[in-house]
């Protein structure tokens, strides 16, 4: 009676043990298509970029343009910690894309007035170096506290004012390489 | 308990970069530039005078810094203080090997699938001993 009740219990470790390893897999897999995806969009983003390059001039687009003055970065990560068992924790990011670079404060305000304009996509890190969690990604549409008009305009002097660093007049090129390298940056966080 | 990690929790962390030009200009296009008022940047421009001590003393910069959240590497660069990647195991900011415009993305290079691959050769190696 007991050995059966033993091997009942061993064959239940086993196939738990089996579970853990198919969704481990299943995870290296998600990680695989997500690296492939990420490839693509930026050698779309790359190649976007040579043709922009191409139209306006090497000396308009190269590292030299860069902006070095003092400015705070458009697009952040908040952090949190998320629980995942007993004894465990893993980072959660959100990415928060085109906030005002300009006034913290404002930034602040804004950021509550129009934390609907910034989309929120949530993922798991997979980077903790067991790599044995799969990512869950929600996608959280906005909440309309202010104007949509207004919020959208302000993702796009953000967007404008990244690209300005090249000059007024830009190639619809490096416009649409920016899109990709904005898709790439979603990727990354989805990796 | 004693041996958990505690995760550092910010409100607005940056997304670090040490990669070739291209995709340090089109990750700035996408609004992940940062520079403080001493002129320190979130990134670092490898290039062919870069040298191998530029590229481990800016890993070793972002790594320590505490609003940096990810850090994203070429893979090609990566690969010239492999030694230095592989021995990082904080989980932020987290490390991701990404492809480079002159070297497309090789997984067997890719620090997660070797040790995913290392996992399964010491089980297949345990499980062939019993």
């Amino acid at each position: 009676m007991e050995s059966s009740k033993n091997g009942r219990e061993s064959n239940e470790e086993i196939s738990e043990k089996d579970e853990n390893i198919l969704s481990f897999l299943d995870s290296m897999d998600t990680y695989l298509t997500l690296m492939d995806s990420l490839s693509s969009t930026l050698r779309q983003g790359w190649l976007e970029l040579a043709s922009a390059r191409h139209s306006m001039g090497a000396s308009r687009i190269n590292s030299t343009l860069l902006d070095l003055k003092f400015h705070r970065a458009s697009t952040t990560l908040q952090v949190n910690e998320q629980s995942a068992g007993p004894d465990r924790e893993l980072p959660h990011f959100t990415l928060r894309k085109w906030a005002s670079s300009n006034n913290p404060e404002k930034n602040f305000e804004e950021a509550k007035f129009g934390e609907d304009e910034l989309l929120k996509i949530k993922s798991n890190s997979l980077r903790r170096r067991d790599t044995s969690q799969s990512s869950e990604i929600q996608a959280r549409s906005p909440e309309s506290v202010g104007t949509p008009v207004s919020v959208d305009d302000l993702a796009q002097r953000e967007r404008s004012k990244s690209l300005s660093m090249f000059g007024t007049l830009v190639s619809p090129k490096l416009r649409a390489s920016q899109v990709s390298f904005e898709t790439g940056t979603v990727a990354t966080l989805f990796i | 308990m004693a041996n958990r990690v505690p995760i550092r929790t910010t409100s607005s962390a940056l997304i670090a970069m040490i990669a070739d030009e291209d995709t340090i200009t089109g990750f700035l296009l996408a609004g992940v530039g940062n520079v403080d008022l001493r002129r320190t940047t979130n990134y670092l421009i490898v290039d062919s005078k870069t040298t191998v001590k530029q590229i481990e003393d800016a890993f070793k910069e972002f790594t320590t810094r505490e609003d940096i959240a990810i850090v994203l590497i070429s893979q090609y660069v990566a690969n010239m203080i492999r030694f230095l990647v592989d021995s990082y195991n904080k989980p932020i900011p987290a490390i991701l090997e990404i492809p480079s415009k002159d070297h497309p993305y090789d997984p067997a290079h890719d620090s997660v699938l070797s040790r995913v691959k290392y996992l399964f050769s010491t089980e297949s190696v345990a499980s062939g001993r019993r």
